[in-house]
């Protein structure tokens, strides 16, 4: 078995260096190697929870929290936005 | 008498008698935790200045006459993924290093409603990846009971301080064990409540088909008043169940006369040390002579368990992980090109090894062409493994297995290689997956003289059947409530 780590890191959104590559996936290929074992079952796994069904609650307007209260944990912010780099070309 | 020898409920008579004061009790933790911690080093933050402005308020209001809950005045320390409003909030991760939640969660609001006294947050492996608590990105707990060794996790924060004479109470989290397994290799009383029992608002995600927070303590007493304390529905958690908890205070007065109690023999294979087998078979003897019923049953998917857990654990942390992308909170690279290579740059640097490593996992396993062979059919035997369980308490009212295989290993023993660190969890996973209630207590020492301990599992809810069984063998080996010595 291979693991196109390039592939699932891209995904994942990591950046894995080319120097870690083989001991990244000798590492997940010993979990994987572990994980394999289970039995063959087929069958469809939606709604499993059923004696458990989620209760939602109910879309009410509420008062929420300050602004300046979210936006003091993000590492930057302008004019009471995040600030992030430019995603439109 | 130290004020941090006692338990919960001890320091709770104290205060109603009026012979000491929430702010002794402080003085007498704090005065513990300055002469211990830094060979424990259990915690991330400690919160004295806060501490002791709420025992204040506490001491007033006992002053005045008022009538408080038995948590009023009790110190207790909060494993670092539970949201604590204005106090750090780390996960033991350089991702959420500055993290200050504008917000607490549910069991931490429901906490301070009692008056209880948040002391610290305590260190963990980093998102609750982990079974020692090594992976923590701050520092590496010891287990009081042998400071060579660790304090299992992840929680092992939160056990450590208990443990310790730190704290009396704390809460973990318990995704495949970390509350179990450390209250096992640090000798103290530590229950996993049902899936949907307690809130998880809050708590910072890291599988939440399998996530549920509960109680350490170091005697049953006090763990079953924090549970009562913190259960309950919660709109803020749609997973947390309308089910009415029965008093389990009441409870674990009772006997165990008549109790049938199933030994899944699948629990007690060649991985498990020969002399963990026998103390906790040895404690079974016990039950039995005072009234229970032994009986061997079979749990025959148990051999799964592993697979399974780290399929869907792995697979629900890669979804819950990508909300940290280094652009709403916690840590952001410092050079970067573009967006996305700030969220790759910011990710690689703030994830340590193995969060890194089980995104990669859940990634790989949730990718196109895969998802049936690993997700799809990891759920399926999720439901075949609650199932076998659901039969298995036709014959039986409790099981009891071992909660480790082990005693509390050295440090470095299994970072090496990823499967065998799981390993550690394989008695107690199932539990998550069925979605069960699991209890693990201390019943003796192993030739290394650390703590063995014995995990009682029972049907959904049952936390007082649960609690009744502890509290029974707590009282046939005369009280477990016994602080570390660590002169």
């Amino acid at each position: 078995m291979k693991i196109d780590i390039k592939h699932v890191a891209k995904l994942a959104r990591l950046r894995i260096e080319d120097n870690e590559m083989a001991e990244v996936e000798k590492k997940l290929l010993s979990v994987l190697e572990m994980v394999e074992n289970l039995p063959e079952l087929t069958g469809n796994s939606s709604g499993l929870d059923r004696e458990n069904p989620m209760e939602l609650r109910k879309d009410e307007v509420k008062p929420s929290m300050k602004r300046d209260l979210i936006l003091a944990n993000a590492p930057e912010t302008r004019s009471g936005c995040l600030l992030v780099p430019k995603t439109v070309e | 008498m130290e004020l941090y020898t006692l338990s919960a409920a001890e320091l709770a008579k104290l205060l109603r008698e009026g012979k000491c004061t929430a702010t002794d009790i402080l003085d007498s933790v704090f005065a513990r935790i300055d002469a211990v911690e830094n060979k424990v080093e259990a915690f991330v933050t400690i919160t004295r200045e806060e501490a002791y402005a709420k025992a204040k308020e506490i001491d007033e209001k006992f002053a005045r006459g008022e009538k408080l809950h038995p948590l009023a005045g009790i110190p207790i320390a909060i494993k670092d993924n539970i949201c604590t409003n204005g106090v750090l909030t780390t996960c033991s991760s350089k991702m959420l290093y500055n993290f200050v939640p504008p917000y607490d969660a549910t069991v931490m609001q429901k906490l301070n409603d009692c008056g209880a006294i948040l002391i610290g947050k305590a260190n963990m492996d980093e998102f609750a990846m982990g079974s020692s608590t090594e992976t923590s990105y701050f520092k590496k707990t010891k287990n009081p009971r042998g400071l060579d060794r660790v304090p299992g996790g992840s929680s092992g924060g939160s056990a450590a301080a208990v443990a310790a004479g730190m704290a009396p109470i704390s809460l973990g989290s318990d995704t495949g064990g970390s509350i179990r397994q450390p209250a096992s290799f640090c000798g103290v009383v530590g229950l996993k409540p049902t899936y949907g029992a307690v809130s998880r608002f809050g708590l910072i995600a890291f599988a939440s088909s399998l996530d549920q927070i509960g109680p350490f303590g170091r005697t049953v007493g006090d763990v079953a008043m924090l549970f009562s304390a913190i259960c309950g529905r919660d709109p803020m958690d749609a997973t947390s169940s309308k089910h009415e908890h029965a008093d389990v205070l009441a409870a674990i007065q009772g006997d165990v006369k008549g109790l049938r109690i199933g030994i899944p023999a699948e629990y007690y294979g060649d991985g498990i040390d020969a002399e963990v087998r026998e103390k906790v078979m040895a404690a079974v003897k016990q039950l039995e002579e005072a009234g229970a019923i032994v009986k061997e049953i079979s749990l025959p998917s148990t051999k799964y368990a592993l697979s399974a857990y780290y399929i869907l654990a792995s697979a629900e942390a890669s979804s819950n992980l990508a909300r940290f992308d280094g652009v709403k909170y916690g840590y952001r690279a410092k050079e970067y090109s573009d967006l996305t290579d700030m969220y790759e740059r910011t990710r690689s640097e703030g994830f340590g090894e193995e969060v890194k490593r089980r995104i990669m996992l859940g990634t790989f396993v949730l990718s196109s062409g895969y998802y049936d062979a690993y997700y799809n059919r990891a759920k399926l035997l999720q439901r075949q493994i609650a199932d076998e369980f659901a039969r298995g308490f036709e014959e039986c009212d409790v099981m009891i297995t071992p909660t480790s295989p082990s005693t509390a290993f050295q440090f470095g023993a299994n970072t090496s290689d990823p499967v065998k660190m799981y390993a550690a969890d394989v008695c107690t996973i199932n539990v998550n997956i069925a979605g069960l209630p699991g209890i693990s207590i201390p019943c003796g020492n192993g030739a290394d003289g650390l703590p063995i301990g014995l995990q009682i599992i029972g049907p959904k809810f049952s936390e007082d059947v649960l609690l009744r069984t502890a509290a029974n063998y707590e009282r046939i080996c005369g009280g477990f409530n016994t602080v570390a010595d660590l002169a």
